[in-house]
This record gives C-alpha cells, sequence and structure tokens, in this order.
C-alpha cells in the first residue's frame, strides 16, 4: 500500500471515531439532561423506587454513596467521565455495573434485531422477485395483491401485530409460545415476525420499485438481448441495484427496529435493552439509562459503518468513483 | 397538478378517495357520525357489532364507530403536525448543509446522526418524562425521529440542484443568492419532499399509535386512535371488535397516505 | 465494582452475528426431571416434584431482599424464602409462626417473644441474636428501608435475654406491633446473610422459608429451589411437594393470561377482570381462580382537602355524589369485585362501612355546588367562581392503575362532568406520579396502601401524615388535618384494650367517611389463576401466594 494510502487509511479511522466519539457525548449528555430535568428523585431508586418513605439518615447515605450529593454539574462530568472511560457506573436500582446488566441484556435484543432484520429482508425480496417476474393474468393479479399486502404490512402498529399473533398462534393454536424461555428458539418466532412484517412492508417497497426501474433500464434490457435468462438478469445485474436505496435506509431501519424493540420486549416479556430502558426511565435510574443510550448509539455507528462499506460493495459505480479520487 | 393526476394509476385513486372521506371525518365527524364520542353508557358496555353500533361498544358502552370517526381531528392532526416539526426542522437542517460551508455541512450530519442514533421511542420515553403525559411530546418525538431523514433527502436535493448548470447560470447572470435560492434551489429540491410528506404523514400516524401502548398516548377521554387500539387490545381475547375499528381506521388511512405519497413521488420523478 | 467495559460490549455488538447460532444451541436445563427420592412426606402423593412456572406482572423488584426499600413484588417473592415472627389467619387473629409465644408488659413497652427452633439455609442458626441483628438491619439507615423502618418506629431496641428469648424495648405502647411484624418486609433473614453486605444480600437474602433463591436473570426470571430440611410453622419436618419455582416477570396482562392457557406457565397474578370472569365462566379452561384482596385500606379516590376547590366540604361532597361509579364497576370488574364504601379493605376485621353516605344524587350535587358558590358555567359546560374552573386534576399511575380502573376514573369523569366538574385525567410513570403528588399538583388521587391491620388509617389520615418524608413523599393525600380524629387514631394506636381500639377505629373511619374525604371504590384486587397445578394458598397477612403445599397436575 502507498502512503497515501495509510495516510487516507487512517485518516478514515481517526474521523470514524470522531464521528463515534461525538455521537455518544452528544447522546449521553442529552439522555442526563433530560432524566434530571424531569420529576423524580434519582435517590428513590436507590430506595426501592419511588414513593420511598425511608428516613433522613438513609436518604442521606444514598445520596453520599451515589455520588448524588453533589452539584449537578458535578454529577454530569462525573457521568460524562464513566462514559468516556469505558466504565458506565452503577446501576442505583439494581446495585450492579452497568456493563454487567448490558451485556447481559445485549444479547437478547441483539438476536432479536438480527433474526427480524434477517427474516424482513427474505420476505422483501422473495416478494419484490415475485411481483415484478409475474407473467400471464394471474400472475398480475397475485402480484397486486402481494403489492397490497406490502401496503398494508408496512403501516400495522407492532403491539397490535404481535397481540393478534399471540391470541392465534399461543392462545388458540398453541403453534408457539408467547413468552420468552432461555435457549428455546420457538419462543423467538413470534417476537421475530412482529418486528420483521411491517419492516418487510417497507423494504419491499423500496426493493420493489427500484427493481421495476432497473428491469427496464437499458443495461437489463441489453443483457437481456445478448441471450442472458431472465432469472441470470436478475441475479447478475437487477436486483443489486434493486437493493442499495433499501441498504442505504439501514440507519432508519436500525431505529425502527430498536423502537420495535422496546414495544415487543415488553409484550412477549423478553429480556433486552429495549425493555430495560423503559423501566430504568420508570425509577429514573440515570447511569442504566445513559448507558443503554450511548450502546444503541454506538451500534448504530457501527451499523452505518459497515452499511457504507457494503454499498461500495454493491455499487460498482461508486467503487469506480472511489478508485478515481484514489488515483488523483 | 393536471399533469400530476394524469399519472395516477387506480389504486391511487382509491387511496385518494379514502383520504378524502377522512378529511370530511375531520372537518364534519358529526356528518357521518352523528352521536358524542365520549358519552358513557356503563350498562351498554362489550356489545359485539350490530346495526346500531356497526364496529360494537368499548368497556364504558360508548360507540366505537362514533368514537373512531371523532378521532380522526386528533389522529391526522398528530400526523400532519409530527410531520410538519420534521419537516421544518429538516429545512433548516438540509438547506444549512447543503448550501452552508463544509464545516456547517459535516456539523449538521453529526446532529442527524444523532437524531438516527436515538430510536423514536427512546426519545418519546424521555421527552414525556421531561413534558410530562399528553400527545405533545409524542408528536415531538416523532417530529425528531423523522427528520434526519428528510434532511439527507434535502441536503443531498439542495447540493445536486445548486451544484447543476443551469443554477450556475442564473448566479453567472448576476442573480442574488436569496434569489438563485427560491426561485431555482428551493422549488427544485422541495418537490420530492411533497411525496415524502404524505408518506411521512402515515408513518407518523402509526408511530403515535405505538407509543400509545407505552401510556405515551393521549389523555383520555380523547377517542385517539392509538389510545382507543391500546386500550382495546387488552380485551382482545374476550372483546376482539375493539381493535377492529381504530385498527382498521389506522392501517386504511396510514397505507392511502402511504400509497397517495408514492404516487405522487412517481409522479414527481417523471 | 467499577471497571472498563465497553470493550466487551463493542466485541457482542461485532460478532453478535454468532449469537444467532448460540442462541439455539443450548436448551434450558429440565427442571420438571425426577421426583425427589428422599421426600418420605412427598413420595406419597405422584405429582410431586417439578418445577412450577409463576408468571408476575408486578415490577421485577431491583432488590429481593424486603429490608431494602419494601414494595409489593418484593413481597410476593420474599413470602417463598423468607418467614416472619408471627403470621395470621383469615379471621384477622396473629398466630405462632417463628415465635411460638410472646408477652406483653403493662405498660407495653417490653415484649418477650419466646422463638422456635429453626436453622436458617445457609446454616445459620435462628435465634435471639438473629431477631436482634433483623431489626438493626432494618432500622440501619445504610440499608435503606422503608416499609419495613415505618413498621418498627417503635421498636428502639431488641435485648438478646438467651437464645430462644429476645426482649424488644419500645419507645411508646404499639397495638400494631404484632401485625408489623407478620408482614414479610420485616421477615427474618439469615445474620450471616446480611453480613455479605446490600449488593451480594440483594441477589440472593437467606432466610427459613420453604424455598431457596438460587439465581436470578434480570429481566427474565428468579430461579427459586425447595428447602428440603424446610420445617412448617407448626414445627413439623415437611418440605414442600415441589422441586423448585421459576418466577417469571411478564408485564403484559394479555400476554400473561395468554402464557397461562397455552400452558407456558402454572399461576399468573394481576390477571384482568374480563379473563377472570371468563376463566369462572367456562369450566373448561380449567382454571382456577384465587380472590385474595389485599389488607390494610381500600381503593378509593381521595380528594385533597388542602387546596381549593376540596377545602370545601360541599364540593367535596357534590362530587362523590355525582361520580357515581357502581355501573362502571359492575360491568369493568365483571363480578370479580363488589362495591365498597368503607376506608378499610373488606378483609380488615374491624372494617367499618356506610353505604348511605355514597348514594349518587345529581340533584343534590348540583344545588350543593350552587350553594358553594359555584353558580356560574363557561361555554365547556364547566362551572365557574370568581373566575376560577371547577377543575379537578387527578394524576392517575399507569404503573399501578390496571385498564379497567383507568376505564372506571373514565366514567366518572363524565358522570362529574354532569355536574360542572372538569376531571382531568393525567396518566404519568410512576416516578412523574410519586413528584406530582410531592408538589401537590393534584386535586384527587387514587393511591393504594397495603399495610396490614387498621393502623393504615393512622398513616393515611393522621394529620402528621401530611407532612413529607425527606422524599417528598406523603401519605395523607386527602390532607386531613382534624385534632380530634389525630387523637382517636393515637389513641388506637397505643391502647393494649382490644375493645377500646375497635371503637376508637371504628369512629375514626366514620369521621373519615363523613368528611367526604375519599370516594371508596373497591379491595385492592389481587387475584391469582392458577392452571395446570393445585395446592396454591395465599397468607393472610399481605395476601401473597404460598406454594407450600402445591404440586403440579398436567
Amino acid at each position: 500500500m502507498s502512503g497515501s494510502g495509510v495516510r487516507a487509511a487512517a485518516g478514515w479511522v481517526l474521523r470514524t471515531l470522531g464521528r463515534a466519539l461525538t455521537v455518544v457525548v452528544v447522546t449521553a449528555t442529552v439522555v442526563f439532561l433530560a432524566l434530571r430535568l424531569a420529576g423524580g428523585d434519582p435517590v428513590e431508586a436507590v430506595l426501592g423506587g419511588p414513593g420511598s418513605q425511608a428516613g433522613p439518615e438513609a436518604v442521606a447515605a444514598a445520596r453520599a454513596q451515589y455520588g448524588l450529593d453533589l452539584p449537578l454539574w458535578q454529577q454530569y462530568l462525573v457521568q460524562l467521565r464513566n462514559v468516556l472511560t469505558l466504565d458506565l457506573g452503577d446501576s442505583y436500582a439494581r446495585r450492579v455495573p452497568v456493563s454487567d446488566l448490558l451485556t447481559a441484556q445485549l444479547p437478547a435484543t441483539a438476536v432479536l434485531a438480527l433474526t427480524s432484520l434477517a427474516l424482513a429482508w427474505v420476505i422483501a425480496l422473495a416478494v419484490a422477485v415475485l411481483a415484478t417476474t409475474a407473467r400471464g393474468r394471474l400472475g398480475r393479479a397475485a402480484a397486486r395483491v402481494l403489492r397490497g399486502g406490502e401496503l398494508v404490512a408496512s403501516v400495522l402498529p407492532h403491539f397490535w401485530l404481535g397481540a393478534v399473533l399471540i391470541v392465534v398462534f399461543a392462545s388458540t393454536l398453541h403453534w408457539f409460545p408467547a413468552t420468552s424461555t432461555p435457549g428455546s428458539p420457538a419462543s423467538l418466532v413470534l417476537p421475530t415476525v412482529t418486528l420483521a412484517v411491517p419492516l418487510a412492508g417497507f423494504l419491499g417497497q423500496l426493493v420493489r420499485d427500484s427493481l421495476e426501474e432497473a428491469e427496464s433500464a437499458p443495461f437489463a434490457t441489453t443483457a437481456r438481448a445478448r441471450g442472458a435468462s431472465p432469472t441470470r438478469v436478475l441475479g447478475r445485474h437487477t436486483l443489486r441495484h434493486a437493493v442499495l436505496p433499501a441498504v442505504s435506509l439501514s440507519g432508519w431501519a436500525f431505529g425502527s427496529l430498536l423502537s420495535g424493540a422496546v414495544v415487543v420486549e415488553v409484550l412477549f416479556g423478553r429480556p433486552g435493552l429495549g425493555r430495560l430502558l423503559v423501566d430504568a426511565t420508570l425509577v429514573r435510574d440515570v447511569p442504566v439509562v445513559v448507558g443503554a443510550v450511548v450502546v444503541v448509539a454506538l451500534a448504530y455507528v457501527v451499523l452505518t459503518v459497515v452499511v457504507e462499506a457494503l454499498e461500495l460493495a454493491l455499487d460498482p459505480r461508486r467503487r469506480a468513483g472511489d478508485a478515481l479520487v484514489a488515483a488523483a | 397538478m393536471r399533469r400530476a393526476l394524469r399519472g395516477f394509476t387506480p389504486g391511487a385513486w382509491v387511496a385518494l378517495a379514502v383520504v378524502v372521506v377522512m378529511l370530511v371525518m375531520v372537518v364534519a365527524p358529526g356528518l357521518i357520525a352523528p352521536g358524542d364520542p365520549t358519552a358513557i353508557a356503563p350498562r351498554e358496555a362489550f356489545e359485539p357489532p350490530s346495526l346500531a353500533h356497526p364496529f360494537g361498544t368499548d368497556e364504558s358502552g360508548r360507540d366505537v364507530w362514533t368514537r373512531v370517526v371523532h378521532g380522526a381531528v386528533s389522529s391526522l392532526g398528530v400526523g400532519l403536525q409530527a410531520t410538519v416539526i420534521g419537516v421544518a426542522l429538516a429545512m433548516v437542517l438540509g438547506f444549512a448543509a447543503g448550501l452552508g460551508p463544509r464545516w456547517l455541512d459535516a456539523g449538521i450530519a453529526r446532529v442527524v446522526e444523532v437524531l438516527y442514533a436515538l430510536p423514536t421511542m427512546v426519545l418519546a420515553l424521555l421527552l414525556v418524562t421531561v413534558r410530562g403525559p399528553g400527545l405533545a411530546a409524542s408528536v415531538l418525538a416523532v417530529g425528531l425521529a423523522t427528520a434526519p431523514g428528510y434532511a439527507r433527502i434535502l441536503r443531498s436535493r439542495v447540493r445536486g440542484v445548486a451544484t447543476s448548470g443551469y443554477v450556475a447560470a442564473a448566479r453567472l447572470d448576476g442573480l442574488a443568492p436569496a434569489r438563485v435560492l427560491t426561485r431555482h434551489i428551493a422549488p427544485n429540491a422541495l418537490w420530492p419532499l411533497v411525496a415524502v410528506l404524505t408518506l411521512g404523514i402515515g408513518q407518523a400516524v402509526v408511530w403515535v399509535a405505538g407509543l400509545s401502548f407505552l401510556g405515551l398516548g393521549a389523555l383520555p377521554p380523547s377517542p385517539e386512535w392509538g389510545a382507543m387500539l391500546n386500550a382495546g387490545r387488552v380485551y382482545l381475547t374476550t372483546a376482539w371488535w375493539l381493535t377492529v375499528g381504530p385498527g382498521l381506521a389506522i392501517t386504511v388511512t396510514a397505507a392511502a397516505l402511504t400509497a397517495l405519497g408514492r404516487a405522487f413521488g412517481r409522479v414527481g420523478v417523471a | 465494582m467499577r471497571r472498563p467495559a465497553l470493550l466487551p460490549l463493542t466485541a457482542t455488538l461485532a460478532s453478535a452475528a454468532l449469537l444467532l447460532a448460540a442462541c439455539s444451541g443450548t436448551a434450558g436445563d429440565d427442571a420438571s426431571g425426577a421426583p425427589d427420592a428422599s421426600g418420605d412426606a412427598g413420595a406419597a402423593t405422584p405429582s410431586a416434584g417439578g418445577t412450577l412456572v409463576y408468571a408476575s406482572g408486578d415490577a421485577e423488584p431491583t432488590c429481593l431482599d424486603p429490608h431494602v426499600g419494601g414494595n409489593y413484588p418484593q413481597a410476593l417473592l420474599a413470602s417463598q424464602f423468607l418467614e416472619p415472627l408471627v403470621g395470621r389467619d383469615a379471621d384477622g387473629t396473629i398466630t405462632p409462626w417463628l415465635a411460638t409465644e410472646w408477652t406483653t408488659s403493662d405498660d407495653g413497652l417490653t415484649w418477650d417473644f419466646t422463638l422456635a427452633e429453626r436453622t436458617f439455609t445457609d446454616g445459620t442458626a435462628f435465634d435471639a441474636e438473629a431477631v436482634k441483628a433483623n431489626v438493626e438491619h432494618l432500622k440501619d439507615p445504610a440499608t435503606g428501608s422503608s416499609t419495613g423502618y415505618l413498621a418498627l418506629a417503635k421498636v428502639d431496641s431488641v435485648e438478646v435475654v438467651d437464645a430462644q428469648h429476645a426482649r424488644f424495648h419500645l419507645s411508646e405502647p404499639d397495638a400494631a406491633l404484632l401485625e408489623s411484624l407478620s408482614q414479610p418486609w420485616t421477615a427474618m433473614e439469615s445474620p450471616t446473610g446480611i453480613a455479605r453486605g446490600t449488593d451480594a444480600n440483594c441477589l440472593a437474602p437467606v432466610g427459613t422459608g420453604p424455598f431457596v433463591v438460587t439465581g436470578s436473570t434480570p429481566q427474565q426470571q428468579v430461579d427459586l429451589v425447595r428447602n428440603d430440611d424446610y420445617v412448617r410453622p407448626d414445627g413439623t419436618a415437611e418440605p414442600a411437594l415441589l422441586d423448585g419455582i421459576t418466577w417469571r416477570f411478564l408485564p403484559d396482562a394479555a400476554t400473561r393470561y395468554a402464557a397461562l392457557i397455552s400452558g407456558e406457565v402454572q399461576v399468573i397474578d394481576n390477571p384482568q377482570p374480563d379473563t377472570i370472569a371468563a376463566a369462572d365462566a367456562d369450566s373448561s379452561l380449567g382454571v382456577e381462580h384465587i380472590d385474595a384482596p389485599r389488607p390494610g385500606s381500600v381503593n378509593r379516590i381521595e380528594l385533597n382537602s388542602g387546596q381549593a376547590p376540596f377545602d370545601d366540604l360541599a364540593v367535596r361532597e357534590a362530587f362523590i355524589r355525582a361520580a357515581d361509579p357502581e355501573p362502571g364497576i359492575e360491568t369493568l370488574f365483571a363480578g370479580v369485585t363488589e362495591r365498597s364504601f368503607s376506608p378499610l379493605a373488606s378483609v380488615e376485621p374491624l372494617a367499618y362501612s356506610d353505604p348511605d353516605l355514597f348514594t349518587t344524587d345529581v340533584e343534590a350535587a348540583n344545588a350543593l355546588l350552587d350553594q358553594a358558590g359555584w353558580t356560574t358555567r363557561d361555554a365547556d359546560g364547566v362551572r365557574t367562581k370568581d373566575g376560577n374552573r371547577l377543575t379537578v386534576r387527578m394524576p392517575v399511575s399507569t404503573n399501578q392503575s390496571v385498564a379497567a380502573e383507568q376505564s372506571l376514573f373514565e366514567q366518572i369523569q363524565a358522570n362529574v362532568a354532569g355536574v360542572g366538574f372538569e376531571l382531568v385525567l393525567e396518566p404519568m410513570d410512576l416516578g412523574a406520579w410519586y413528584t406530582a403528588l410531592g408538589n401537590k399538583e393534584y386535586e384527587a388521587v387514587s393511591a393504594p396502601y397495603t399495610k396490614v391491620g387498621p393502623d393504615v388509617l393512622r398513616i393515611l389520615y393522621h394529620s402528621d401524615g401530611t407532612v413529607p418524608a425527606p422524599s417528598g413523599y406523603f401519605a395523607n393525600h386527602a390532607f386531613v388535618r382534624d385534632a380530634e380524629l389525630d387523637a382517636w387514631l393515637d389513641e388506637a394506636a397505643s391502647t393494649q384494650d382490644d375493645d377500646r381500639r375497635a371503637e376508637l377505629v371504628q369512629q375514626a373511619q366514620q369521621r373519615v367517611l363523613e368528611g367526604f374525604y375519599i370516594l371508596p371504590l373497591y379491595d385492592q384486587q389481587n387475584h391469582f389463576l392458577v392452571r395446570g397445578a393445585t395446592g396454591v394458598d395465599v397468607l393472610h397477612t399481605v395476601s401473597t401466594p404460598t406454594f407450600v403445599d402445591a404440586s403440579l397436575t398436567s
């Protein structure tokens, strides 16, 4: 690798680190301020939750133990230092290190989000391909139904869909459990479907739009003229082109999945970051909320970096463009 | 506009019809459902759908149909407000980033990233703890959460238009920068937003409904659809019909708005 | 305890894909294995053994030690592994438990307890030293106790007479001492366990109960296994039939019911009234319903008499006369509970009711408001007086009020609107709710309060209860300040004469009802649905379930 290449790589690493740092500091600040401006005294989280009737000595002792007797700006600096030194402090309510809590809760949410994302992509691609390649009157009618289905799926509220799935598949048909059991893949089915269906509807519309566009684009016509089979055109050329806009929207999909995870984790009684956030916000457990949001923000940064790389890999034009820039 | 409507598919016409009906519900709900949406009749609670009550009655004996019709104002209102907040913020961010100096662009990119990194639900939770109960926090949260998406679209459009040949020509003609902005850049950059906006209102209605699950929704006894859907959800095993009315209202409205937005988008691209 | 930990976190993020594979790998350990062969008493029952799954809708306790803080979710769990000094039967009579006998001095300042011979599950002996350590733990500010600390407020110290005899020294006579000691929040823990420090003790407190905490997964479950050496309150050594209990946290009521019907769990708490009614009506579902209202206070709406407009007795009466909650209670609660007309729960033997005070009378309500000067109405139909609207703010805790209760409040909102009240329901989370109460930003509120015995009246309606705790919390939300009532409640709390106590308690309740400070609704709802298990019972202290005789049926 040439010297300029190393410099460019180093610059990229520095920029990415800078991005991560900004996002983490700003989100931590926003969360800290929001929770401390809100009503409710965090010291009560230490003393068994809001509405504590603990005596004055107990309140003073708890304040001192968690540094809640310091002026607010000092508490903020402590919180910020904790975040920046990769130490998230102790939970007020649960009395364990926040990092332990998060490492325990993160896998559940990650598994749920990733399986849902995968399922959503499978559904979206399958429906898009079916709808675009459908031939004949019956095929076109089916395609129309699929399109309508996508549209409706994309606007289904998670909590309603989940509730209906529970009533149908858990309490009536007994096919899948309604609640989470550690180590049971079956208990992942209903929450995953709940999260995946609306996302699939959304991704599907995007993919189908650009697939239809690509199928009628000159390069596809040329390929077909050269005798390539429709499947080959699809696999080799147009599909790759079609998924790009949806991949670019991964940041949006990430936020949507996490917001959905908050609902799904509460509804299905699953452990996870989303439910942790809700519970910790209720009792003003500031270190837990800040820690969880910072982890979510970091995950987002990691994801965008991955997506940028993916876009580069999927889009030959950009690769060529970057090569030109590098060559200049 | 005429040209725009010619590009409409039959589906888009259906969507348009649905939206018009919804608008009638907003402007004159009494025309469609003359009853009082908050009048209770506890002894007539949980009645299944009938001719008198097409969507049945709820846990307090209120007519679900009347509530759905009268709920259109607040439900569509929150969708519209959230989208307006999102688009307004996005316009500030998008134009500043697209036309401003490099450092401003980079700074705004960070702001957008932070907004993306805070999921809607988390934002709403935080806002409710600060602002107290009611729809205001949900509207603000959904507005803030949708702003980065719009801002990104706007920024790239503004950038694209600003560096295009005809804008350069206008500049060479000696047109003042403000005039270039209002005359050439803004109209061309904003057109795709019309499509995104209709799409966005539909999505915002769904988001606000989702927030009511966490108790972050409308204040009782408002017949807001999300609040109704969540209130009905807990009776799903014993009175399934409670969610049918508000559920249909949300999905049909959001789907119609989305379809309409996509139709506008296609026309805009064409 | 601090350690850098974002590195493993980011590593987890990066390798999240691997977790997909991992999640399907490990199968949950099969807890429903063979029955314990050594269980001599249980061996006769074919269904002995197995692990029962309990799904709780209450918040997950952040600390399992009920001495820390002290709320109901902690009490539910603690009842499985801790035992109190005394118990209480269905009639409200105090019964022996870890203490076999007790005597009081004539001045009521000294109590002698004779202790049963027991061993904590960590091998530590239960003796007078242990009792002393527990009381000191509860009174130590570093413990951060709220409920237990209040319950033992009058206990000065515990003297160790000998291993089996503990002597309590009180600062003033306490008629409620035994009731206080029967609660899970003052239950006995192993001193060795307490000595580990709050952090360790919170994760797995050690008691003498039928089950032992073996571990917990945050936001998922607490694991309990049988205490094979369990000795029952009557002194017989007879362990529970079950191998253990998996105590799960399922916040959503509809999901909890679905899990019960699909056989994922055997017991659920906080079921919705409509599902209770459905289960009661359809025997083919095979669901057993246990109705166990909580002791202490009834669920009621308290009217804040400390500020306008409810500082006026006539306005309070008008509100109560117009509220008409009865039709709503009948339909929303589907016959699973009854309207109450008392400040005390129906399970309290000294509860006093006066239905006549609460008959609905819209005309009378309008007349009362007219007389009170609220004569004009604005465009919304809300009464006004000197330019002020007749607005009643009511913060509603979405964590404490179930769906049916929130619907009932909506109906009351519609009913009182008829006579010109603007009742503003403000749903909020628990933290914001307590803040609103602390700042007196309410004219009406419904706040549950669970405590064994009529002494709860002193906490809720004595003027001392208007003085906030350091957290801002005060229990007397109705802001009742009545010197005569104070005197009765004080005397009731210290008298040694049971008849005199009963008389005072009745007088006090009458005064609270006639002052229209509260609108009683119904008992604090506490129901359990059981399917696939039998023998589940309820303790008559704070109505927590016990599984000591429970077994699985399928």
